[in-house]
């Protein structure tokens, strides 16, 4: 840890800066409930996002993407590290150390967006209610002024203000998470945490909350910190991307960069799972001739897929984390922990070898789709 | 395209369910065919009817659902006999699944070792109480004439087969204290015990991470060059599909609305729904932060099907007065079939493209 706790936030286009973050969760065992370890559930973090921008984080499951989202806003306490966040008024805070009953005017400013827009709305309360909650609690505007301004919030998601008398059953799954987009908008937020916000959505109603989103962070100059899996979706709304790992950020860089010349292995495999909807570029079918493949005959080539499973956060394997299932794994490696490395303005690595590796990206063909 | 008759065949298949508040038409006359030794991809949104469909196969629906009408024959290939199928059919050509009796013994013949079903979210499906062997083992033996010994060596092998390491030891494990990617291995593991010719995996993968997805999807294609086995694939996930399947039948609200080899529904799609719903998804290789062309509206509630062809409230190509009246039947442009009335008279004319 830096020995200088400064609280103050350098580029004047970051709005948060976050800073060797840490969060532990005990492992408890047995009658008497004893410490057995901890999971390192997000293991010195640092990154931070530009006033305007989407950052996403991306990773797989019990990785720590939505810790570190939900440390961000302070839901969780962290065990250690800053979070810098540039108010409206120009101040730099650090919601990490504020204490709890001062935070209150900041959640005015940072606001959630669910991944489950069914269990995220109250079935008791009309759209009126669960719109109007956050001025109600923030004691903003009378009776009158809160209805316009649910009106004009519902209009600004692209659902008819008649509807704020209704309960939350009567709508749709992509209605229901454009009701979810509303409430968070509510205060005039500046940071909006989307937790996998179209992954419990169907397919043709995902590209409608994402042209909303992109639409939406156009027309009010919103910041995103984007959590998701699902890469196709993050990188056609991601301007950097945050790839991690067992608790640990292993690449940070713009988003074409990223997906078009990793650094980092386990990228590059990330990006190499992600089925491609396209028969043409299957693995191991040559050319673009559609002629169909008679099942059985003989072995089809595959891609490279990773082998094993993610380490377990509780007990990560010695030196990098990634050693174990890494294809272009060392001595080194096994060893020694690498460091989190800007190898080139703007890009961020955590591997020891990203300098001599040529790893495989994904290429956007000109001309195609 | 295939001069044997397919191994599967599904015709104007309805499964409705018959709930206190009205009926549900989740399978809504539906047809396709499966061959032998290749992938069908069945893509669809929530409420099209793809699971009810595997499980009516399997004659699996649950009451208040029941088979109101259609028919699923499976044949045997004269070509290749198969045992299990010989078995099932007791000395017939072929069988309608839907005319037996659930619990009978045909059906009973049928379901593990002729037709196996991977379920979308294994934890669910094994019992947290046996052992993972212990409930392969039972599989085995309820169609293998063998011992228990026998069936052990087999899960073991099986086991193996699907990648699991140390099998030996994993064979006496619970469920709980495998991995969900292990775990997912171990039902397709118990799937395969009996060598079935057609393996459902209904959305195999959709509760897994990216890379054990693609382990599971290695996994099922080396299984199927191995065994040449059919696999009906049940996904929302065109990416899926696209890898996976020889042939794809897209669903809407309880019906096959297109159906082709994969290349010509990926890039020669005819169907309004099928183009839209191409267009909509992001790829790992469109260019970013445009906007991705919508299909506006959302599914209907099932008590409320809309009349006619089931997309026309949604439909950019909705013809007034034709649409809404009858449900267009399947028309075949070239080796695709699509229901929709754009094609109604236009069908073998306009094959070439």
């Amino acid at each position: 840890m830096i020995a200088t706790k400064n609280t103050t936030i350098e580029r004047d286009d970051v709005l948060l800066e976050v800073r060797h973050l840490k969060k532990f969760f005990p492992v408890r065992r047995g009658v008497l409930r004893r410490l057995v370890g901890h999971v390192r559930a997000v293991d010195d973090v640092t990154f931070d996002v530009r006033a305007g921008e989407t950052l996403a984080l991306v990773g797989e499951s019990g990785c720590g993407k939505t810790t570190t989202a939900r440390c961000v806003l302070r839901a969780i306490a962290p065990n250690s590290g800053q979070i810098l966040f540039r108010t409206e008024a120009g101040q730099v805070v650090d919601v990490a150390a504020m204490a709890r009953h001062s935070l209150r005017p900041l959640r005015r400013e940072m606001q959630m967006i669910f991944q489950d827009p069914f269990s995220s709305l109250n079935p008791r309360m009309t759209l009126l209610d669960i719109v109007g909650e956050p001025l109600i609690v923030n004691g903003i505007g009378s009776r009158s002024e809160r209805i316009d301004r649910v009106a004009e919030l519902l209009r600004l998601v692209g659902l008819r203000p008649e509807y704020m008398r209704r309960f939350p059953h009567a709508f749709s799954g992509g209605q229901r998470q454009r009701i979810g987009i509303a409430r968070a908008l509510a205060l005039h937020p500046r940071l909006l945490v989307a937790d996998e916000p179209v992954s419990a959505l169907d397919v043709s109603v995902q590209a409608q909350i994402l042209n909303l989103m992109l639409d939406l962070q156009e027309r009010l100059g919103l910041t995103y910190l984007f959590v998701a899996h699902d890469l196709s979706v993050v990188k056609h709304i991601s301007d950097r991307v945050a790839v991690m790992y067992v608790g640990q950020m292993v690449e940070l860089t713009e988003a074409p960069r990223l997906f078009a010349t990793p650094k980092h292995p386990y990228t590059e495999a990330l990006l190499a799972s992600i089925p491609d909807p396209d028969p043409r570029r299957r693995p191991g079918r040559g050319g673009s001739d559609g002629a169909s493949p008679d099942g059985s005959s003989g072995e089809r080539p595959r891609r490279a897929v990773l082998s094993g499973e993610v380490a377990n956060p509780a007990a990560p394997p010695s030196g990098c984390y990634f050693h174990p299932r890494c294809p272009y794994v060392v001595d080194l490696c096994r060893n020694m922990a690498p460091s989190w490395n800007e190898i080139r303005p703007g890009h961020w690595v955590r591997c020891h070898r990203s300098e001599e590796l040529k790893l495989r990206g994904v290429e956007t063909p000109v001309g195609v789709n | 395209m295939d001069q044997a008759p397919p191994f599967l065949s599904v015709r104007d298949l309805k499964t409705y369910f018959y709930p206190d508040e009205g009926i549900v038409r989740a399978v809504d006359g539906v047809t396709f065919d499966i061959r032998r030794g290749a992938t069908l991809g069945i893509v669809g949104e929530s409420g099209c009817g793809k699971s009810v469909t595997a499980r009516s196969i399997l004659r699996i629906v649950e009451s208040p659902g029941r088979i109101v009408g259609g028919s699923i024959v499976l044949r045997q290939d004269i070509t290749r006999p198969d045992p299990d199928v010989q078995a099932a059919l007791d000395g017939r050509a072929e069988i309608d699944l839907t005319q037996v009796s659930p619990e009978g013994r045909e059906m009973r013949s049928v379901r593990g070792a002729v037709v196996s079903l991977v379920f979308q979210e294994p934890m669910s499906s094994f019992s947290p109480v046996h052992t993972v062997g212990n409930q392969i083992i039972e599989a085995i033996r309820l169609h293998r004439n063998v011992s228990k010994r026998e069936a052990r060596d087999r899960a073991i092998e099986l086991l193996r087969r699907v990648g699991i390491p140390r099998a030996e030891q994993r064979v006496d494990e619970y469920t709980f204290q495998l991995s969900g990617g292990l775990r997912q291995r171990a039902m397709i593991a118990m799937a395969l015990s009996c060598d079935p010719l057609l393996l459902i995996a209904d959305e195999p993968t959709t509760a897994l991470d990216v890379t054990t997805q693609a382990q599971i999807l290695d996994l099922l294609q080396e299984l199927q060059d191995q065994n040449g086995m059919a696999i009906m694939l049940i996904t929302h996930n065109l990416g899926v599909i696209a890898e996976m399947a020889d042939d794809v039948a897209v669903m809407y609200l309880g019906r096959v609305v297109e159906q082709g080899p994969v290349d010509d529904i990926f890039h020669a799609p005819k169907h309004p729904y099928t183009r839209a719903l191409l267009e909509s998804i992001p790829s790992i290789h469109s260019v970013p932060r445009v906007k991705l062309p919508t299909i506006t509206g959302s599914i209907p509630h099932p008590y409320n099907r809309p009349k006619g062809c089931p997309f026309h409230p949604r439909c950019v190509s909705y013809m007034r007065g034709v649409c809404e009246r009858d449900i267009p039947a399947l028309s075949t442009i070239g080796r695709q079939q699509v229901s929709c009335y754009l094609y109604e008279n236009t069908s073998v004319a306009a094959a070439g493209e």
